[in-house]
């Protein structure tokens, strides 16, 4: 296991304190980030589905997704 | 001041914001609800991933809830488990099973919806709020709640981050002995 110092939960207050003190300039940053990181995601699985293989993986990884009773 | 919230309001909002505010506004129709966990702290800025929004919606009937369902696909979501309104009830819903709706022919974002499950749940939803903090018009489980799951039940560092996150947002305007109060309702509900 990995272990970290105290830079990476340092780095988590910093962050906290800018969204706190700056209410108005913190949110387009985040939109930002947190789009990027979907779209990525959607960009890979379009990329995926590209080939026959590739669509095999897409529907494994969506059934797994879905809990069965 | 106003302009620049309107602003925010307009420009700033990303997919998930968009997405939950959509679904939420067809479940407010039909039952209260509460948006818990992950997005809570992501809509005050937590800068981590996720790929589904956790709801948790009163007990409702079965009737209640295949009129919801019904209103949320007419809008264009599906669920990823079945379409029929009686077999999602049945079984998942009424069996403590999340079922997961995404827009139609979309994989992402995701909503994982699940009924209220004990006391605990119901004091959520009874006490929910919309945080003007997160510029969303959705109602949050309390910022109290959330601390107090992230630190005595769900544990992960993820989740501590989540909390310690939240605790610095919302420096000197939270209830922390409601925190350890609702602390020990964890420990009695959910974790004997």
């Amino acid at each position: 296991m990995i272990e970290r110092d105290n830079s990476h939960i340092e780095q988590v207050e910093r962050w906290a304190k800018y969204v706190r003190d700056n209410p108005f300039s913190w949110k387009k940053q985040h939109s930002l980030f947190i789009d990027s990181q979907l779209n990525m995601a959607l960009s890979f699985f379009e990329r995926l589905s590209q080939t026959e293989e590739g669509r095999k993986v897409f529907s494994k990884l969506m059934k797994a997704k879905i809990r069965c009773v | 001041m106003l302009d620049i919230c309107m602003e925010r309001k307009v420009f700033d909002k990303n997919i998930l914001d968009k997405f939950t505010e959509e679904f939420a506004k067809i479940v407010e129709r039909h039952c209260k609800y509460i948006i818990v966990s992950g997005f809570v702290a992501i809509a005050h800025g937590r800068t981590r991933g996720t790929e589904d929004i956790d709801m948790i919606i009163e007990r409702i009937s079965k009737l209640t809830f295949t009129n919801l369902h019904l209103d949320l696909v007419k809008a264009g979501f599906e669920c990823m488990q079945s379409d029929n309104a009686e077999t999602l009830y049945e079984d998942y819903l009424t069996k403590n099973i999340s079922i997961r709706y995404v827009k139609n022919g979309q994989i992402l974002p995701e909503l994982e919806m699940k009924l209220a499950k004990d006391g605990l749940d119901e004091m959520q939803i009874k006490t929910r709020k919309k945080l003007p903090l997160t510029g969303l018009d959705v109602y949050f489980s309390s910022i109290e709640m959330n601390i107090a799951f992230k630190e005595e039940l769900l544990k992960s560092q993820k989740d501590m981050e989540d909390a310690k996150h939240l605790r610095i947002i919302y420096e000197g305007k939270i209830d922390k002995v409601l925190i350890e109060k609702i602390k020990e309702m964890i420990k009695e509900l959910r974790l004997r």
